[in-house]
């Protein structure tokens, strides 16, 4: 606070000041710059952005919006740097040049609201976020020109300093609306370390999928949206009013109607757009780089077929392989509270089995709740008493190894209980045709390995009906090579 | 040292001339007032709350229950090679290592070069000599083609030469890379980059991370095994399997394949394994109040060697005793119980495999095909190693895929660098044997199993076989490669060492490889 009084603001005030302009003035001056806002409101009010793309000129100035803004934020927050620095009297000269800022910054916040309306209202932009952004530029300029009004000269009033104080969060809370719709809506904590983010208690959202992941849609179609799409058509920013972050957004369709036509790959508009060539004015993904062939035939293919969000999986036989070499490889990420949560149940099972059999049961990764059981590290050593004991956590494994243990027939049930299992090693054991004939559980087995032991052709029927089998080591055992196998297990049984 | 220049200004301010340092020092501190100690407690304290705040964002994983989630390698002080869970999935979850020291000629074994032996004889052009550093080629040297016949094998139609006839026929399971570089000439260094990422000593090896990373399910064996061949131990030493700045309990433990696995590792006459172990008992007391007195971790490790030496006894000979194997698995291999061989380390590396060793290291020495003499001539020496090394290497491949193991077991093969498509020429003069020069510029390797793409080809060179054409690959790019296939993103798995963290593929941006991943 100044006091009045101080013989060195007297002396310094009349030769560093303009001649006083007086109250009314000032005001007058106001009441002009509030011209171009109360514009911008009408416009934000009368003419809500909503989604259509239009008049290329209007895009062309709306495209400045970003550039301009930061000018009137840095004016608008150096005015309570200005303010607090002025208290000291060495920097009491700071506060004469407050006035001065404040009008540039409202000058500069109004032209910035006009050009965010005009990129809003011609870029196609819509949703709660560009909304929220809009309407607190439009306020913002406002507490700007009403700073302006309110400051008395070299005073701080308890309204002035409210809206300033106001103004400040407004700043903060306008810039974090307006990152969201330019980087995405976790932009500030995508890349947050994850001891900070477990410290917050803030999710990884890319460890968060909707759709089921099962079906051809959430496996194959959603990924390449997510990845490619809906950026500029997703909850946040809906472009052409068309969101592609969901199958039932994706079916309802934009401003032009639904983009997809189901099983009719000519009328859907969506790949008609996609498989434009990039240059042409309807060619999506707008300004990036084209979907891959692969990618456009999978979509292609999907609409064929009807266009489902049931289709299992597997059901389009000629879909490009998921594994279509990448120019990159990808790295997952670990989000410690996601793993945690998906271990909970199991987590202390585990670490009792773990203590007990030391070095032989660990989770697949350090990003699952999945479980390997190799128990044949401990040889002869391991029988079915100690196989026994992991049933609370038989569901959980996917890989499992008993080879060489001295386990018998008796352990059957409980390997068939194991209903995740994709490799199960059973090399040089005592186990027969009995345990083999109780696999039909086993629908997820991809491989099987019975090398060494005593089972015959009589297994192959069994082994055959599942599903997911692809590697069947029948070596020194009595399926001998060269004989007749059912048709499903032809080119699968290694020797 | 700035605040005892400070401090002597201080003094020389106040009048005082000072007679030695420490009492410049005292004097320095009895001028210190209460004043002096409140302007510094403030930064101070600010520092020690900030301090407490970092220290609380790291742990506070553990805190949330999830210890294993974040990429934390520490582990019990007593079981220090204890397993972890790889950071993602993993197709590979051990290695087998075949170095082939001295680095074979990939002109005679892979790489097809019709043109080369169109020129075969021919001067060497100006441009392949321009801005050359060679390790022993001087003046002109002359182009010299392949020394054997190739064809195209397998259903993949591969081209392969005539001198690995039993490899030829486990083509459709190998995935060449043919555009392997380095930037290494001289065997040490090259070697030493191969395996620990870096071409100078004391880096740790490619073993010893992944045991670092992984641990080892069988504690009755070490993670990390080494075995030699070929009548020498590599140009790059011992240091090959070092653990360099990680804890030397992940260093290759090197073993031999016949007679005591190591030297020294059964009791001597007359004493008992009941008398050891109360021998280490008190050995391992002893050396636990040394750690309690000084910390040294390595105090510990040497703990763990000893127990895990007392478990090899009854385990290691098991594992490295062939004389178990059957008479048909030895006809497959050309194993011989008794000899020092390279046909008998691949039986016993698939033996370790199946015990869940992690990294299984096999040097096979004697590819240094210069053609300075018969042992070292691609005509004539050269031939020998081909056969040392096919028919157990075949064996050991076709082996691992009966038995499943090739599933999840990634297997490499190769040298330390290439060889020139120029004869060599030592000392200007023409050789009585044919031979070829280093060529760090381009050469082949190749992987099998583990998640590698198999029956195909990655990279060109042109067509003389000297200089890559499409897709390099580093050697950091390989080693980005394979610990992606156990697992691992290669910058993840680091440990702080000098104020860096430490990482097998170095500095540099290494880049996983994607067209050889199944």
């Amino acid at each position: 606070m100044n006091v009045p009084g101080r013989s060195f603001d007297q002396s310094c005030e009349p030769s560093l000041t303009t001649p006083n302009r007086g109250f009314p003035g000032e005001f007058r001056l106001g009441f002009v710059m509030l011209a171009p806002i109360l514009a911008v409101t009408i416009l934000a009010a009368v003419f809500p952005p909503d989604g259509k793309e239009r008049a290329h000129w209007v895009q062309f100035i709306g495209r400045f919006h970003p550039f301009v803004v930061h000018f009137p934020i840095a004016l608008f927050l150096l005015v309570p740097i200005l303010e607090i620095a002025g208290r000291s009297i060495r920097f009491t000269y700071l506060r004469l040049s407050v006035p001065f800022v404040l009008s540039l910054a409202t000058v500069g916040a109004s032209i910035a609201s006009i050009l965010g309306w005009s990129l809003a209202r011609s870029g196609g932009y819509s949703g709660t976020l560009m909304i929220q952004h809009m309407w607190g530029g439009v306020v913002l300029s406002i507490v700007c020109c009403a700073c302006w009004m309110l400051r008395p000269r070299l005073q701080v009033s308890v309204a002035y300093a409210t809206v300033l104080v106001l103004g400040v969060g407004l700043v903060a809370w306008t810039g974090y609306r307006g990152g969201q719709l330019s980087l995405g809506p976790n932009h500030l904590t995508e890349f947050m370390p994850n001891g900070l983010r477990a410290l917050l208690g803030v999710e990884d959202s890319h460890n968060v999928g909707s759709a089921d992941p099962n079906t051809f849609y959430g496996a194959r179609i959603q990924p390449i949206f997510s990845a490619r799409c809906i950026n500029c058509h997703g909850a946040d920013k809906h472009k052409g009013n068309l969101r592609l972050d969901s199958y039932r957004a994706l079916m309802r369709g934009g401003k032009d109607g639904p983009v997809i036509q189901t099983g009719n790959i000519q009328e859907s508009d969506l790949l008609r757009r996609i498989k434009l060539p990039s240059n042409h004015d309807d060619f999506m993904p707008k300004g990036k780089q084209p979907l891959a062939a692969d990618e456009v035939k999978t979509i292609e293919l999907w609409i064929a077929a009807g266009a489902s969000d049931t289709l299992a999986v597997n059901a389009i036989n000629n879909a490009p392989s998921g594994s279509a070499v990448p120019a990159e490889v990808k790295f997952e990420k670990i989000d410690p509270l996601v793993v945690a949560r998906l271990r909970s149940a199991i987590g202390p099972v585990v670490s009792q089995l773990q203590n007990q059999f030391p070095g032989i049961l660990d989770y697949d990764s350090r990003n699952s709740a999945e479980l390997r059981l190799n128990a044949s590290i401990l040889g002869i050593k391991f029988g079915d008493r100690d196989l026994e004991t992991f049933a609370p956590v038989a569901e959980h494994i996917i890989v499992a190894d008993f080879s060489r243990t001295s386990i018998t027939d008796h352990s059957a049930a409980a390997i068939a209980a194991m209903k995740q299992l994709r490799v199960l090693r059973l090399i040089d054991t005592r186990l027969t045709d009995a345990t083999l004939l109780q696999f039909e559980t086993l629908n997820q087995l991809e491989s099987l390995n019975a090398y060494g032991t005593a089972i015959t052709p009589a297994v192959l029927p069994t082994i055959a009906r599942l599903p997911k089998l692809s590697r069947f080591y029948a070596g020194q055992t009595g399926i001998l090579p060269g004989k007749s196998v059912p048709e499903s297990l032809v080119g699968k049984l290694v020797f | 040292m700035s605040n005892s220049n400070a401090c002597s200004r201080t003094l020389t301010a106040l009048g005082i001339k000072s007679e030695s340092h420490t009492e410049v020092e005292l004097a320095f501190l009895q001028a210190r007032t209460r004043r002096h100690f409140l302007r510094s407690v403030g930064g101070g304290l600010g520092t020690l709350f900030l301090g407490t705040l970092a220290s609380k964002l790291v742990p506070s994983a553990k805190a949330a229950g999830a210890e294993t989630a974040a990429l934390d390698f520490s582990r019990d002080a007593r079981t220090p090679l204890s397993p972890l869970p790889p950071q993602f999935p993993a197709k590979a979850r051990r290695v087998i290592y075949l170095h082939m020291a001295g680095a074979p000629s990939q002109l005679e074994l892979f790489e097809y070069k019709p043109e080369l032996k169109r020129f075969d004889g021919q001067d060497c052009p100006a441009s392949f000599l321009a801005g050359k550093r060679f390790a022993f080629i001087s003046g002109v040297p002359k182009l010299l083609g392949s020394q054997y016949p190739f064809h195209q094998t397998g259903q993949s139609g591969q081209w392969i030469s005539d001198r690995l006839p039993h490899i030829e026929k486990c083509v459709d399971d190998i995935c060449f890379i043919k555009s392997m570089r380095t930037d290494q000439f001289n065997h040490a260094p090259a070697q030493l980059l191969v395996q620990t990422g870096n071409p100078r000593l004391g880096y740790a090896s490619f073993g010893s991370w992944v045991v670092y990373g992984l641990g080892t399910e069988n504690h009755n064996l070490p993670g990390f095994i080494v075995l030699l061949s070929g009548g020498k131990t590599p140009d790059g030493g011992k240091q090959l399997w070092s653990s360099g700045f990680l804890p030397s309990v992940y260093q290759g433990v090197q073993c031999r394949s016949h007679g005591e696995p190591v030297p020294y590792l059964d009791n001597p006459a007359d004493v008992s394994r009941s008398l050891r172990r109360s021998m280490l008992d008190t050995i391992d007391e002893i050396n636990d109040q040394t750690y309690a007195a000084f910390g040294n971790p390595e105090t510990v490790t040497r703990i763990a060697q000893y127990e895990l030496a007392f478990r090899m006894q009854m385990d290691a000979t098991d594992a490295m005793d062939i004389r178990k194997e059957t008479d048909s698995v030895h006809a497959q291999y050309g194993s011989k119980p008794g000899e020092a061989s390279f046909a008998n380390n691949c039986l016993v590396a698939r033996r370790l495999a199946e015990r869940g060793v992690r990294f299984i290291q096999l040097y096979h020495w004697g590819w240094d095909s210069h053609g300075a003499d018969a042992k070292e001539a691609l005509n004539l020496g050269f031939n020998d190693r081909c056969r040392e090394v096919d028919q157990p290497t075949a064996a050991l491949l076709s082996d691992l895929k009966s038995r499943g193991l090739l599933e999840d077991t990634l297997v490499v093969w190769g040298g330390e660098f290439g060889r020139t498509p120029m004869r060599e020429n030592r000392g200007g003069q023409q050789m009585k044997y044919v031979g070829r020069d280093h060529n760090p510029g381009a050469f082949t390797i190749w992987l099998a199993g583990g998640g590698v793409r198999p029956g195909m080809s990655h990279g060109e060179t042109d067509d003389m076989g000297y200089e890559i054409v499409k897709d390099p690959v580093e050697i950091r790019d390989l080693h980005a490669t394979m610990l992606y296939l156990l697992g691992f993103d290669h910058r993840k798995l680091n440990y702080r060492f000098q104020g860096l963290e430490q990482k097998l593929t170095s500095v540099k941006p290494a880049r996983v490889v994607p067209d050889i991943l199944a």
